[in-house]
């Protein structure tokens, strides 16, 4: 057994001892509030037996293990349904950016203690109502106030915002300049005065991201995170930094093995669907899709282990997966017919059609969209031209509204 | 299981692409696509000088003792470069029939010769569109069969072929050698294929497998040839990603290169995607061969492979426009061999059920 089969082994072993309670059954019929507090005490729990922060440095709390240990239990960890999600945000990209950028080292070290122990949640503040996948395009400003600044302007689709302690926030303190040098980066405390979080109820009933506004907030230097106008640098770091999560070739839907269970038990025409010639290619795509995607996975994974990089084609996986994942649950639901109107919000998307069904569109735009995935694709990978871009090179004062 | 290919894999693949690339082009190939019955014999001058036929198979029978991962990977460069003859295929298929199922004798007498390309071979299992049919079209009798086997890929040149026979209340697979078979050929939009109809009138025959065996046995052959085939197809796949990348990179129009349009830029990525796909498919079913999956992998390899090959082909063209319809520039050639390797080893169609039996749990 390799030392990462032996690491695999003990982790599996401890998430299945904590399965009964934090897992997929014990969250069941639970608030928000509720969950969340179970979700806490997991993500202690992670911290004391040694799981959170496995590949971040051990001076920070961290395991000081690689990248392939955390993929390896996230892997594992993906499969009993635990109640992560809420810190998946903070410790996937601000504190680790917190930990490369933040200038006072005392003050970093006993906020990523407290986020990896669940007692704290940090939120990333990018997106605003003017543009998401155009980032650079962002309107928030920060002033000059004082020795420090001054914040006004609006974020929104801030995942976890209402339960945040903390942000990273990327705002503009120079409108002088093409979009992309006016940038700078800093970290906001979440509760101070002027800033408001709205929650916004998305179109599958949960209310996960929110709007947030900044009304003067103000901040002294020492949040800055990036040199002044050298936020976009961090930004793009900060999007970097889990490019090789674990991943899930069922697009974080239900796994195809469930299509297959359901394709036996319904009779369409007098005999079992998964009978009906259009139910079959429909199955046999899917998986030739799937399974595609687990190659190019434990292809990437055996690239890290030989300590090499893994190639482009990683990116392929939420692109492919999740607009799938959006078809295939659209067909189990016409399998379904007229038993298939039956809808439970809180029922998990991951087990359930119509969950999985009604949150896809959010798959399919949230963290790039398919059409910003695929331009990265076409001109990052495949070295075509950039689209045409009006707003190249002008000062972001002068880009035409 | 997947893979990273070694050193010496990767050097297979560099070597080969460097040594097709040298000497087989469009203009060799576009002419043979008016005749009826010739293949590119350089192609095939070139797959025998270089060991190729004898790459995956044993030592003691002549072969290299590689395996399906090295000749994947010729096929994958063979594909890139589209391959003058359909052998490497089929006379590997015919080869791991006798090397599997075959006597003492039936190797001896066989394989050294497919080893080293003299001899070829080729499969002749379908009828139509059942890749694997429940009534064969040819039967045998007290060894001798008769009955035709309809586009027999390589059947214009072949020497020896494996049969799947309607024997008595019981399939067979049978080997027949074709000095004594009536051979007719078939225009096809892919000649070199050399497809072609085999007419037997008591032609005598060897069995190899019986029963369901002789099902399992074909079966087996036949997902070997479909993982040949989907690398193969994924190399043409992959090349008229990067023809297409390069002419949207160099044709301009309203000012820009046509490349910076999303349309086509965006239908550029999405080959990218079906050809990693295909590629990760490929080298996860050649490293599967002998474990228990390996059927389910084949599938998986043949079906993202096909699919990549024939949207290729489409795409590829579509982005060159009217360039991209005319004889000379040769993209036609990939479309014809898109669709020449679709259906040699079984369709999609087929493809979809084997798999589909396996997930389920309904094969036997």
């Amino acid at each position: 057994m390799s030392d990462l089969d032996a690491y695999r082994a003990k982790a599996a072993a401890w998430l299945q001892s904590m399965a009964p309670t934090f897992g997929r059954e014990a969250r069941k019929g639970l608030s928000e509030a509720d969950d969340l507090a179970l979700g806490r005490g997991y993500q202690k729990a992670k911290f004391d037996a040694g799981y959170a922060g496995i590949n971040w440095p051990t001076e920070y709390g961290g395991q000081g293990l690689g990248h392939l240990e955390k993929v390896t239990f996230d892997a594992e960890e993906m499969k009993h349904g635990f109640p992560s999600f809420y810190f998946g945000i903070s410790l996937g990209m601000p504190v680790p950016v917190l930990m490369q950028f933040g200038s006072d080292k005392d003050f970093v070290k006993e906020r990523v203690l407290k986020a990896l122990q669940g007692e704290e949640i940090w939120c990333q503040l990018f997106s605003e109502p003017s543009g998401g996948s155009d980032l650079a395009g962002l309107r928030t400003k920060a002033e000059p106030d004082g020795n420090g600044w001054k914040i006004n302007g609006q974020k929104v689709w801030t995942s976890w915002a209402h339960y945040s302690d903390y942000g990273v926030i990327v705002v503009r303190t120079d409108p002088n300049v093409p979009k992309h040098k006016g940038l700078t980066y800093f970290w906001v405390d979440m509760k101070a005065p002027g800033v408001t979080v709205r929650p916004i109820k998305l179109a599958g009933g949960d209310s996960h991201v929110n709007e947030v506004f900044f009304d003067d907030v103000k901040i002294t230097d020492d949040h800055r995170m990036s040199p002044v106008g050298g936020g976009f640098a961090v930004a793009i770091a900060t999007l970097m930094i889990e490019r090789y999560v674990a991943t899930d070739s069922a697009g974080f839907g239900p796994h195809l093995d469930l299509f297959v269970e359901l394709a036996k038990d319904i009779r369409l025409n007098g005999r079992p669907a998964i009978e009906d010639g259009r139910i079959r290619q429909q199955i046999a795509r899917n998986h030739a899709m799937r399974s595609g995607l687990d190659s190019i996975n434990v292809r990437a994974r055996l690239m890290m282990q030989a300590g090499m990089m893994p190639g482009p084609e990683g990116s392929l996986n939420k692109l492919v997966a999740v607009r799938s994942r959006q078809k295939l649950s659209e067909l189990a639901i016409d399998l379904q017919g007229s038993d298939g109107f039956l809808f439970d919000e809180h029922a998990s998307q991951k087990e359930d059609w119509a969950s999985s069904w009604i949150n896809a569109p959010t798959g399919r735009i949230a963290g790039g969209s398919d059409e910003t995935l695929l331009n990265t694709i076409a001109e990052k990978v495949l070295g075509l031209p950039q689209d045409h871009r009006p707003d190249k090179g002008i000062p972001f004062n002068q880009i035409p509204a | 299981m997947t893979i990273l290919y070694d050193e010496g894999q990767q050097a297979i693949a560099t070597e080969s692409r460097r040594v097709l690339e040298a000497r087989v082009g469009k203009d060799a190939l576009l002419p043979l696509l008016e005749i009826v019955g010739e293949y590119h014999r350089p192609f095939w001058d070139t797959a025998r000088e270089q060991g190729w036929t004898a790459l995956a198979l044993p030592e003691a029978d002549g072969g290299l003792g590689l395996g399906l991962i090295e000749l994947g990977l010729i096929a994958h460069q063979a594909g890139r470069s589209i391959s003058g003859a359909p052998f490497l295929t089929t006379s590997f298929g015919a080869a791991k029939a006798v090397e599997l199922f075959g006597s003492e004798a039936q190797k001896s007498r066989w394989l050294p010769g497919l080893a080293s390309g003299e001899t070829i071979g080729a499969i002749a299992f379908a009828a139509g569109a059942d890749a694997l049919p429940h009534q064969p079209d040819v039967t045998i009798t007290s060894d001798r069969l008769n009955g035709t086997a309809r586009g027999v890929s390589a059947g214009l040149a072949a020497d020896v072929a494996v049969v799947f026979a309607n024997g008595p209340g019981m399939p067979v697979l049978a080997l027949v050698d074709l000095a004594k078979a009536r051979r007719t050929a078939v225009p096809s939009f892919d000649n070199s294929r050399l497809i072609a109809d085999l007419d037997f009138t008591g032609t005598p025959a060897e069995t190899l497998a019986v029963g369901s065996a002789a099902r399992e046995a074909a079966l087996h052959i036949l997902a070997l040839q479909a993982v040949v085939t989907a690398h193969e197809q994924t190399g043409g796949a992959e090349v008229l990603m990067e023809i297409a990348r390069d002419y949207a990179l160099t044709r301009r129009a309203f000012g820009q290169p046509i490349g910076a349009f999303q349309s086509v830029k965006h239908r550029i990525a999405e080959l990218y995607g079906l050809v990693e796909l295909a590629r990760a498919n490929c080298i996860h079913a050649a490293a599967r061969e002998g474990a228990a999956d390996f059927i389910t992998a084949a599938a998986a390899a043949r079906l993202s492979a096909t699919e990549a090959y024939d949207t290729a082909a489409r795409d590829c063209i579509q982005i060159h426009g009217g360039i991209g319809v005319t004889w000379e520039i040769g993209l036609h050639l990939h479309m014809r061999r898109a669709r020449s390797l679709a259906i040699e080893q079984g369709s999609s169609l087929f493809w979809e059920d084997i798999l589909v039996d396996r997930l389920a749990g309904e094969a036997a």
